[in-house]
């Protein structure tokens, strides 16, 4: 079995570091202070250099 | 990010700090505080009636306080999880006094005020600072006068402004006018009151007010106790009504916020505070003044920097349509002071770098590029968790190795190690995550640097 992991954050680093792991079958604690997950990234209206929407 | 809610794999722990971590890299204990949130996670579906009902406003810190949530709340409106919190620097409830209401109106009985902070323990073999960084407080330096001009922003919170899930719906309303605007709901609302009252006097006495009030100043009810109060009723009326007149005329002549300064390296690049270039801003101006011009095509915005960093992939070209599609204008020279012109207009002093002259601009609004500023939680947190930091405060790392902290089995991405870009805090995450996977799967952490 393997061992587990904890991510300290929730914004976008911390989000795609869950995911990788996660899909590696790895089982992960994603630990956030806020009440809901997407840091700063959520916040903006889109992003460069495409102009995608943040969420 | 959905899929983060979603992954049988993870475990959220929103609304949650690390407090303890002990042992060593493959075999850590970490303890967690889960704070109340005095709604229950398992029975509150989101629905978002509570808030509707919840009479205690608060200024929305995902909004950067450009708009008001409730003290129950849920932090964004596609937030994971969905799960409320009532905030209880806020509630009424929990400060001691008589409200309650959102536990009447919730069906589905999730709110619980007498819950209390859980604390738990997970075992783990490796851990990923991921916390992120903080806006740099533009107040800090006097002479943009920050928070003194009401139409000087920062980034992030025109970010906001130019969402149409945001506080204007994506208008760009300036915050001069949004609070002329919020000054006149707020008289309107006296007004429908004292109107009430005069309409039920009007009705009594079977006149008009603006009638009965000019007999009444002629001296006709002299020794007329009930009408001296109706006089005295119209007349504060009347108080309510001249200023929302004059009010709603100026308002008349709102319009968006057309003309455009943005400001780069503020705190940046700068010796008083972080002698860094925080990487991402000069690009976030051009998006911000890109989509300020998609919204409104007579929008014109001047940049004011030192140099342009666009260092990315596709960054220069985007940097260019900008200049050549929306209206952008790029001014080589350091701006030296933000005052207030005519209709707050902010008016920005610069050294035009390039013609050697010192100029002066009129713009409706002025943009901040704020700094990338390491997360204020980060002191503590890295004597927690058992990890340096650099000068700065940022996690400390080695070229060689971006992602390892000074301790073995603790790795770092994102903001929280330096100021960077999402693509390249994806990029250093999904290596964070391999470089944790490797202890995670192997059970010998000893082998970890002979596989290199
Ligand atoms: C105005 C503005 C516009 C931008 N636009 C763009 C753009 O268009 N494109 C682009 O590529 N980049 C852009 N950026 C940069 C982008 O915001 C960052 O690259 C990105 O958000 C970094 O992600 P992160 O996960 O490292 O940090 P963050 O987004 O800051 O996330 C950190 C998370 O950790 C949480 N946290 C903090 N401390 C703790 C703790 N002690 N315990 C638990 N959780 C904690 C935080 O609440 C947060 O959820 C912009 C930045 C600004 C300021
Ligand atoms: S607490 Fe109740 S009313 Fe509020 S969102 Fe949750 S389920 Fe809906
Ligand atoms: S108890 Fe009252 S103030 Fe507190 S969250 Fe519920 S409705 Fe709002």
């Amino acid at each position: 079995m393997n061992k587990e992991i904890l991510i300290i954050g929730g914004g976008i680093a911390g989000i795609q570091s869950a995911l990788d792991l996660a899909d590696m079958g790895i089982k992960v604690h994603l630990v956030e202070k806020l009440p809901s997950i997407g840091g700063k990234m959520a916040q903006l209206d889109k992003t460069f250099p495409t102009n995608d929407c943040a969420i | 990010m959905l899929d983060v809610g979603r992954h049988p794999n993870i475990e959220l722990l929103s609304y949650s700090e690390v407090e303890k971590v002990e042992g060593r890299i493959g075999d850590l204990r970490v303890t967690v505080r889960r704070k109340a949130r005095y709604v229950e996670e398992d029975k509150c579906t989101g629905c978002g009636t509570c808030t509707e009902k919840c009479p205690t406003a608060v200024p929305d810190a995902f909004n950067e306080g450009l708009g008001d949530r409730r003290a129950i709340y849920s932090y964004f409106a596609q937030g994971i999880p969905s799960t409320h919190t009532i905030d209880p620097d806020q509630c009424r409830q929990l400060k001691g006094k008589k409200c309650g209401i959102c536990a009447k109106t919730c069906q589905a009985e999730a709110i619980n005020f007498d819950q209390k902070d859980r604390i738990v323990e997970i075992d783990v073999a490796a851990i990923i600072v991921a916390v992120g960084y903080d806006v740099f407080d533009p107040s800090r330096i006097p002479e943009y006068r920050y928070r003194e001009i009401t139409n000087v922003v920062t980034a992030i919170e025109f970010e906001r402004l130019l969402s149409a899930s945001g506080p204007t719906v994506g208008h760009l309303d300036r915050p001069s006018d949004r609070a002329v605007e919020a000054q006149i709901e707020e008289l309107e609302k006296k007004a429908r009151k004292s109107q009430k009252v005069l309409g039920k006097l009007e009705e009594r006495f079977g006149e008009s007010s603006a009638e009965f009030h000019e007999k009444y100043q002629a001296g006709q009810y002299q020794g007329d106790q009930e009408r001296q109060k109706w006089a005295d009723k119209y007349a504060a009326h009347l108080s309510v009504m001249e200023p929302l007149e004059d009010l709603k005329k100026r308002a008349e002549g709102f319009t968006v916020a057309k003309r455009l300064a943005f400001i780069q390296c503020v705190g940046s690049r700068d010796f008083r505070f972080y002698p860094f270039c925080s990487g991402y801003c000069c690009m976030h101006s051009v998006k911000e003044a890109i989509i300020a011009h998609e919204h409104e095509p007579e929008t014109r915005s001047t940049i004011f920097g030192m140099d342009i960093r666009a260092v990315g992939k596709g960054f220069e070209e985007y940097k260019i349509r900008g200049g050549d599609h929306s209206n952008i204008t790029y001014v080589r020279g350091r701006v030296a002071e933000i005052t207030e012109g005519a209709n707050h207009n902010p008016v920005v002093t610069y050294e035009d770098t390039r013609e050697r002259k010192v100029k002066s601009q009129e713009f409706d609004m002025v943009i901040l590029a704020t700094a990338c500023a390491p997360t204020k939680g980060i002191i503590e947190l890295a004597k927690v968790v058992g990890i340096e930091l650099d000068q700065y405060n940022f996690v400390k790392t080695s070229p060689l190795s971006p992602v390892d902290s000074t301790t073995p089995g603790i790795f770092v991405c994102g903001c929280a190690e330096s100021p960077m870009d999402v693509p390249e805090s994806v990029a250093q995450a999904s290596s964070a995550a391999e470089r944790a996977a490797e202890i995670a799967i192997q059970p010998r952490p000893e082998m970890e640097h002979a596989v290199a």
